[in-house]
């Protein structure tokens, strides 16, 4: 299973802050982004940063191992 | 003593901090703070409260690299970096960031650095609560 996060205004748009993929062997980042895409196009528009276990990632071909932790993060404005 | 790097939703004391900080070395010849306070006006409209959301294991494990990375590139004797993540009033503390240093120019600029690479870097968002409704932050420069 791939955990998938969102937060402040990524969340408020996919209005939910947790969901499950179900992993399957190869599967890629750019798998979870495509299906995330799919299910809630208003929210990806948003998303500046991806990270995989708490590391951002840029390249979506990265590889993903089951119960890995996907966030989707739109730009930070903390401070 | 605390954790020189934390998020809590509790206030904190920016004297605790400093002397936390002091207490590290005696060698210190320059502390340099930043607070980061909530204001009550932002792009033309009333502020009532602000709220914050954080990635709480992704913000503290980006936070402490920040310091190590400030410790470092600054030849910094000791840092702090505390975020409040909680729902704060106008006026209320947010964030606090101390270098020492041996003397004042590194604290200086490592202060400034440490502030710009948080907000930079770190997953945290604020949400603006007005009169009219909330909105989160767009981040500007």
């Amino acid at each position: 299973m791939i955990k998938v996060l969102f937060f402040g205004p990524v969340a408020d748009r996919v209005e939910m802050r947790e969901m499950d993929i179900d992993y399957s062997d190869g599967m890629t980042l750019h798998d979870v982004t495509h299906k995330v895409g799919m299910l809630y196009p208003g929210a990806l528009s948003i998303v500046s940063f991806i990270a995989v276990n708490q590391e951002q990632v840029h390249d979506k071909q990265t590889a993903l191992k089951d119960n890995d932790e996907i966030a989707f993060m739109a730009k930070f404005s903390g401070g | 003593m605390s954790e020189p790097v934390r998020i809590q939703i509790e206030d904190f004391s920016q004297d605790a901090e400093i002397a936390a900080l002091k207490a590290s070395s005696k060698r210190m010849g320059g502390i340099a703070t930043f607070l980061g306070c909530a204001r009550d006006f932002s792009e033309g409209r009333d502020v009532s409260q602000i709220s914050f959301e954080a990635y709480g294991s992704m913000a503290l494990a980006e936070m402490r690299k920040l310091r190590e990375e400030a410790i470092s590139k600054f030849d910094l004797l000791d840092a702090r970096i505390v975020h409040r993540v909680t729902t704060v009033q106008a006026g209320d503390n947010i964030v606090f960031i101390a270098a020492g240093a041996a003397h004042r120019a590194a604290a200086f600029d490592a202060c400034r650095w440490m502030i710009d690479e948080l907000k930079q870097r770190v997953p945290i968002w604020k949400k603006e609560i007005t009169p009219q409704g909330e909105s989160w932050v767009t981040p500007h420069p």
